[in-house]
């Protein structure tokens, strides 16, 4: 019972991380209707500019998710002015954003090794050795912190999106583009909204997760299990994105714990596979019709 | 207060519009008829801006209109637009509420709610609700509704009666004309010819993107040409 409840945990912890950068990959979606496969690298430069902000500038740890945050959120709308606007104005297929996002994300991963090189960073140490105990059960403090950052970022997101003028606009857009200019709202403006969130909430998982692991330009391969979830949610949506990120985190903790590590991203792709057999749209993804 | 001088519009190859002149002043309810394909809708989302003409020009108030939907929202003109395209995934509240999107004048939309609530009363009844669980029916009120809470004086209407049951088409044109009583234009493309010329002021006959004939409305419902072509089938729909 105690080790079942301690994967749990260590579940939880992995996928409030997962969720994190999830919900970027499905904001963008809902309204774009295309998978940013540029995110993880997004996510990547966030681990950097966190490293450098407390290495480098000698920030405190909070203030280097700041920092790592407006950066990301930055470089996110950057991004879309470069690559994706261009291809907007064109009325370019979704096809055409796709091969664009890989095309941005392999830039930015190899730019990366080129400048700052391949090697592994370890971040300075955070947050003080030897976990927290409950009872039996053993909590990291970093994995406490992404719990806890997580869970206030996603807390904070929902409220936007449910609760502000702004957040209703996008829900608007993303259902559908052309009723919602008819109404006023500038579809440029929605678009910049997204791509900031989604970058500043990137930024901050891409801290979080080179605090748990280590800092390398391959980050952005790795994060591509929380577009599995994005994906297994449903795509668009962002109670999905969550859910699907938590269940990704749980099972991938329980395979780990009662079968084997090898057999984790196994498994997480047998989900991702199954899923777009079964119901390509996800657990609560918007279906073709809503989009028309 | 509205005038399309030469408009040109072509997508996909096609030329949906070949030089369309139209007039509309104040306090008119316009209609513009005729087939499948002639180039109504096209019309209307070249004057709202979702299409850019490629030639031809069209002024609101004497001002050009832009080419980008949202700022036309904030010059005046409201756009229902054809299959109502309700934010299904919101709340009917949430709908009217987005339909005021870029008003600031609190007092003046809570009448304006008001007054909305008060033409479409089924509305108030599922203010809660959301809007994808509404009948067809219901829809296009909401979608008049939100429309009319962007407070615009140019109300577009694309096929409003559009897959409603005939006692729906009934109350959808008896709201178009307590729509006209607010003080607002409308500017009406309709199928449903007989209904359309019923309350319009005057019609243009759109032909394959060419205005092929205009007139007094009731002119034109008595024209045996036009009665032959449109309105064939005589009083299927309401009278």
């Amino acid at each position: 019972m105690a080790q079942f409840l301690q994967q749990l945990v260590n579940g939880l912890s992995i996928g409030s991380i997962y969720a994190l950068m999830a919900v970027g990959y499905s904001l963008v979606y809902s309204i774009m209707n295309f998978s940013n496969f540029a995110h993880g690298s997004v996510i990547m430069l966030g681990a950097y500019l966190g490293y450098y902000s407390m290495t480098l500038l000698g920030l405190p740890f909070w203030l280097a998710f700041i920092a790592a945050a407006l950066g990301t959120a930055l470089i996110a709308v950057v991004l879309e002015r470069l690559a994706y606007k261009p291809l907007r104005d064109r009325k370019a297929t979704f096809l055409y954003f796709i091969i664009t996002a890989m095309g941005a994300s392999i830039f930015i991963d190899n730019f990366v090794i080129a400048t700052i090189g391949p090697t592994p960073k370890m971040f300075p140490a955070v947050f003080a050795q030897g976990p927290i105990l409950f009872g039996k059960i053993a909590l990291g403090r970093i994995d406490l912190a992404m719990f806890v950052i997580s869970a206030i970022c996603l807390a904070a997101l929902i409220i936007f999106i449910d609760y502000t003028k702004m957040g209703k606009a996008i829900q608007a857009t993303s259902f559908n583009m052309k009723a919602s200019t008819l109404m006023g709202i500038n579809t440029n403006m929605v678009i910049f909204i997204v791509f900031a969130i989604g970058g500043a909430l990137a930024g901050i998982a891409g801290v979080l997760y080179g605090m748990k692991y280590q800092v390398f330009p391959q980050i952005g391969g790795i994060t591509l299990k929380s577009f599995i979830a994005a994906v297994f949610g449903g795509l668009g949506s962002l109670p999905g994105a969550l859910l699907g990120a938590l269940v990704l985190g749980l099972v991938e903790t329980l395979v780990s714990g009662y079968l084997s590590t090898q057999y984790r991203d196994l498994i997480a792709f047998l989900i991702l596979i199954t899923m777009l057999i079964v119901r390509p749209s996800g657990i609560m993804g918007k279906n073709a019709e809503d989009k028309a | 207060m509205l005038s399309v001088r030469d408009l040109h519009v072509s997508y996909g190859g096609i030329r949906a519009l070949r030089g369309v002149s139209i007039d509309v002043h104040k306090g008119e309810i316009i209609t513009i008829i005729g087939a499948n394909g002639a180039g109504k809708s096209t019309l209307l989302n070249a004057i709202s801006g979702i299409l850019k003409p490629s030639q031809g020009e069209i002024t609101f108030n004497g001002a050009p209109l832009k080419r980008e939907p949202s700022k036309n929202v904030k010059l005046g003109i409201c756009h229902v637009p054809e299959g109502r395209l309700v934010f299904a995934n919101l709340t009917v509240k949430d709908n009217l509420a987005l339909g005021a999107y870029l008003r600031t004048d609190r007092k003046k939309i809570a009448s304006d709610l008001e007054r909305v609530y008060e033409l479409f009363p089924r509305i108030k009844e599922r203010s809660s609700q959301i809007a994808g669980t509404l009948s067809g029916g219901e829809q296009q009120m909401l979608a008049m509704g939100r429309a009319l809470m962007t407070d615009g004086d140019l109300v577009l209407m694309d096929e409003p009666s559009l897959g409603l049951a005939p006692i729906l088409v009934h109350t959808v044109f008896q709201i178009i004309k307590e729509i006209l009583r607010l003080g607002k234009t409308i500017l009406l493309v309709e199928q449903n010819a007989n209904m359309a010329l019923k309350i319009a002021d005057r019609a243009y006959v759109l032909e394959q993107g060419l205005i092929v004939k205009t007139g007094p409305a009731a002119d034109i419902a008595s024209d045996p040409a036009i009665r032959a072509a449109y309105l064939g089938s005589k009083s299927v729909a309401g009278g």
